[in-house]
């Protein structure tokens, strides 16, 4: 592609800055992890750290544990997201675009809320637990601990294998479906023979970003576990624990999520990499009208299952508009928890919020876009590297890089803890997997001849792409930038152990709020998140023209 | 002002792997060259060489003498259409054509006047101001020639412009392309796979395969007298047949294909005599002969009737099929299974050495 070599040194500069920041903020913190995690006090190396972890059951218990919720949430998401996709694509819906935006909102809120909705819900003193305990004089215990963590991580985690799978069934010709048809096969025999194995890669991929996100998440079984234990709830007290905490045991933890989260995800490549089709439809499946039973059943099972979603946001909404005293309703609607965390002078966690989002998503955009077709275009041995190295943060849990960022960066001369930047940068390292995928795949569709044509008409290799790549990506970028938006103002994970008073964001002032039981603020916050995400989904519907998502 | 191109022992190495070893060619000006061969056969990679995509490994790409192989694509003044148009999407058609004058610092008055001006010549002046992308193949393609053709550059680079085009478009554009091209008069090099699309439209073909030029010569000749059993049976359909020179009295030879012999008047002289031959015959250059028994031996398999022409699918004794075409007359077909000879139009045929590689026509003969 070179013909002289003047021409290359922009793409190499740009190829080494890249990767010396990609150095500086993944490679250094983990190798420091590493490190960590091996050093002893005294400055000897060993194995201690982990031998801790593996001979006393009171830690080793909480990975069991974490591997139960995780694979019990992975099963349901992936059963009750399939159903709900088969569901959706095969039978007509009365509303099925509202129920589609409803799914999509009731996944890009975080954990947390969820866990902290269904135990006003379902808790030990929750509005339905309430309502039983009265009708049928018992007294319920309310769902904590295995089952509580299950049900929110499920019900969060199942639009994500939902809205791949439904992506995976549009391009699944129609015609499949009529040739098993024609070959005798019944309904039955047809969705479990021909389409479940044609989406089991897409089905795979998903399963796999539940797993990794349900694994990582310390929120939920921080606020519905109680008793039950899990690994991230573990990492976090050891690290952040008032009582004693030990950066290198810490370490060693992190060592071990991380060495799972990676084994994950290859095993899940290796899978999907021996089940993948190319397939694209010339006549998608379409949705049939059902006639009787059936046609009520499907209304039935998808209505029960997206309110089922979406109640832990109809709660946090409803309660925000409740009068609080202490931890209790009072049953009266009042504007009160609005006007306690928008009146005070510093609303800095709001802003904080947008700020910090708007920030790190024009970072993330530039770098992906500029990785991706350095990747796709330029390819050589330096941006290979630079491939797998941007894909690293994929597989690193949020916990993880929080702390590592706190290990790293505390010192001179990269001073940067308890600023805002360490905390953008967080966001933006986390992202930038999932933008630079999409913006591959953008390129890859953009044929290199246009930039040829463009160079074969005197335009230099950079104004042939700030004129020509980039416009025509555009479209594409700006409606993956937007699900980003979203899913970073959503972030908590790493947020919640980089933040200070100074850079508190939404979601760390509600999970603040709900661990002081000051549930209304809690609400009000959760409610500006949520008509944030919803605000920012309609753009998206807008810019990209459908109504398909991936995240 | 048209320039001459010449290629000089060029090499092109991917990696380890050598596409092309040592190739020369000279493309006189305002000519229009083809590149034609199989894909594969190298033709693309050594357009793209010429415009610069393409790094030279070894040997000099010269325009009007002088080397351009450390010129950057951007500075060749060399303009070119993409098989699949590369029509900028995001750009009007009246942008996508002016964009090569922009880069060319044109005044905004005179980039006004030279794209009205090409968008008549390539006859889509109606959509200047349109987006590209509801344009029929044909426009795009088109659009891409102007937008190639409008920058004047010394030399224009057509990579399978047509390949993407329905069949009734493909020859209405090569018309098109033929006739543009005259009237501009812009020394060009067009590759394509396709041969009757090269014979059409070509001054000159380069028959390449396998990153070696087999023969360069003018669509006729390439036609009738190939070089190589290679460019015979590429070119149009041959029938390879073994057979051997038994005399060669000074170029007046007798050619025995099985116990048939007949006479050719064009053999170089110095070919030899009692030699092994492959003698390369199109289905239009066989005689059928009913009446005698002076001839091939052959069974007819199958006939297909096409109007114009009739074709009759043949098998010899020793079992080689072959392909045979008749003006269609007003007799009836000949029935399958009938056992035929057929006679040659010696002057036509085409008679190689043994393996194929060169020809023994002398091609100085009149005859």
């Amino acid at each position: 592609m070179k013909a002289g070599k003047k021409r290359l040194n922009i793409w190499l500069v740009i190829t080494l800055a890249i990767l010396a920041l990609f150095l500086v903020f993944v490679v250094f913190p983990m190798g420091l992890i590493l490190y960590k995690s091996v050093l002893m006090e005294d400055g000897s190396i060993s194995f201690a750290y982990f031998t801790k972890f593996f001979s006393k059951k009171f830690y080793w218990s909480t990975l069991v544990n974490s591997f139960k919720v995780t694979i019990a949430s992975t099963l349901v998401s992936a059963v009750l997201g399939l159903i709900m996709a088969y569901v959706l694509r095969s039978v007509k819906i009365k509303g099925s675009k509202f129920l589609n935006i409803l799914i999509v909102i009731s996944y890009l809120s975080p954990p947390f809320i969820g866990a902290y909705a269904w135990v006003q819900l379902l808790g030990r003193n929750g509005f339905i637990t309430r309502i039983l305990n009265s009708l049928f004089n018992v007294k319920l215990g309310g769902i904590y601990g295995f089952t509580g963590i299950v049900l929110v991580f499920s019900l969060q985690s199942f639009p994500l294998v939902y809205m791949y799978v439904s992506g995976a069934l549009k391009n699944l010709d129609n015609s499949l479906n009529e040739a098993a048809e024609s070959l005798g096969c019944t309904v039955f025999q047809r969705v479990w023979r021909i389409i479940v194995p044609l989406v089991t890669p897409t089905l795979l991929a998903s399963s796999l970003l539940v797993f990794m996100r349900v694994f990582s998440d310390f929120g939920t079984p921080m606020l519905i576990g109680e008793g039950y234990k899990t690994f991230p709830v573990l990492l976090y007290s050891q690290f952040m624990g008032e009582v004693s905490t030990d950066d290198h045991y810490a370490a060693a933890l992190c060592v071990i999520v991380i060495g799972i989260t990676l084994i994950m995800f290859f095993l899940q490549k290796y899978i999907g990499n021996r089940l993948t089709y190319s397939m694209s439809a010339l006549k998608p499946m379409e949705a049939e009208n059902a006639t009787g039973i059936r046609n009520i059943l499907a209304h039935i099972f998808v209505y029960v299952v997206v309110l089922i979603a979406i109640l832990p946001q109809l709660t946090v909404v409803v309660t925000s508009f409740l009068e609080t005293k202490g931890a209790s309703y009072t049953g009266q609607f009042t504007l009160e928890n609005y006007k306690n965390i928008l009146m005070p002078k510093n609303i800095s966690t709001i802003t904080n919020t947008y700020k910090f989002g708007l920030i790190a998503i024009l970072l993330v955009v530039i770098i992906g876009v500029l990785v991706s077709y350095l990747t796709v275009r330029k390819r050589s041995f330096l941006t290979s590297i630079l491939d797998t190295l941007t894909m690293f943060p994929y597989i690193i849990p949020g916990s993880v890089l929080g702390i590592s960022f706190l290990y790293a960066f505390n010192k001179r001369p990269l001073l940067l803890s308890g600023t805002a930047i360490i905390v953008i940068i967080s966001l933006c390292i986390r992202r930038m997997p999932y933008t630079i995928r999409s913006s591959t795949a953008i390129i890859g569709q953009i044929s290199p001849s246009i930039e040829e044509a463009a160079i074969s008409l005197g335009a230099t290799e950079m104004k042939s792409f700030i004129k020509i790549t980039v416009p025509m990506m555009m479209a594409g970028v700006l409606s993956g930038a937007i699900m980003s938006w979203i899913t970073l103002i959503s972030e908590l994970s790493s947020s919640i152990i980089l933040y200070t008073s100074k850079t508190q964001t939404l979601t760390v002032a509600i999970y603040a709020e709900v661990i002081r039981s000051n549930f209304g603020n809690a609400a009000a916050y959760s409610t500006i998140l949520t008509i944030t995400s919803i605000i920012s989904l309609l753009i998206f519907f807008k810019v990209s023209g459908n109504n398909d998502i991936s995240v | 002002m048209s320039v001459a191109i010449s290629i000089e022992n060029v090499v092109k190495k991917f990696g380890k792997e050598t596409v092309i070893d040592g190739l020369s060619l000279d493309i006189k000006p305002g000519e229009f060259f083809t590149l034609l061969g199989p894909s594969g056969c190298g033709k693309t990679t050594l357009l793209r060489m010429i415009i610069g995509f393409n790094t030279i490994e070894g040997g000099q790409i010269k325009i009007d003498g002088k080397v351009i192989n450390d010129i950057p694509t951007n500075k060749r003044n060399m303009g070119m259409v993409f098989q699949n148009y590369a029509i900028f999407p995001h750009m009007t058609v009246k942008d996508n054509i002016a964009f090569g004058l922009k880069n060319r610092k044109v005044s905004k008055d005179e980039i006004e006047k030279k794209v009205d001006e090409i968008l008549k010549v390539v006859k889509i002046d109606h959509l200047k101001d349109r987006k590209p992308q509801k344009l029929s193949g044909g426009q795009q393609q088109r659009i891409a020639l102007a937008r190639a053709i409008v920058i004047h550059p010394e030399v224009l680079l057509m990579d399978e412009p047509l390949s993407n085009l329905d069949a009734k478009l493909r020859i209405e554009m090569r018309n098109a392309i033929k006739q543009i091209q005259q009237q501009v008069g812009i020394t060009t090099v067009y590759v394509t796979h396709d041969q009757e699309e090269a014979l059409a439209v070509s001054d000159r073909i380069a028959v390449m395969n396998g990153g070696v030029i087999q023969q360069i010569d003018t669509p006729k000749n390439i036609y009738q007298r190939p070089a190589n059993t290679f460019v015979s049976t590429f070119i149009g359909l041959s029938n390879i047949m073994n057979g051997v020179i038994e005399s060669n009295d000074n170029g007046k030879a007798i050619v025995r294909i099985g116990n048939y012999k007949f006479q050719m008047n064009n053999i170089k002289k110095d070919a030899g005599s009692d030699i092994p031959v492959k003698v390369s015959i199109r289905p239009e250059e066989f005689i059928i002969n009913k009446e005698t028994q002076e001839g091939i031996p052959v069974t007819v398999k199958n006939s297909v009737f096409l109007g114009i022409a009739t074709h009759y699918f043949v098998v010899t004794n020793e079992g080689q099929e072959m392909e045979v075409i008749q003006n269609s007359d007003l007799e009836e077909l000949i029935p399958n299974g009938s056992k035929i000879h057929l006679k040659l139009q010696v002057q036509k045929v085409n008679v190689f050495n043994a393996d194929g590689s060169e020809s023994l026509i002398d091609r100085e003969v009149r005859l």
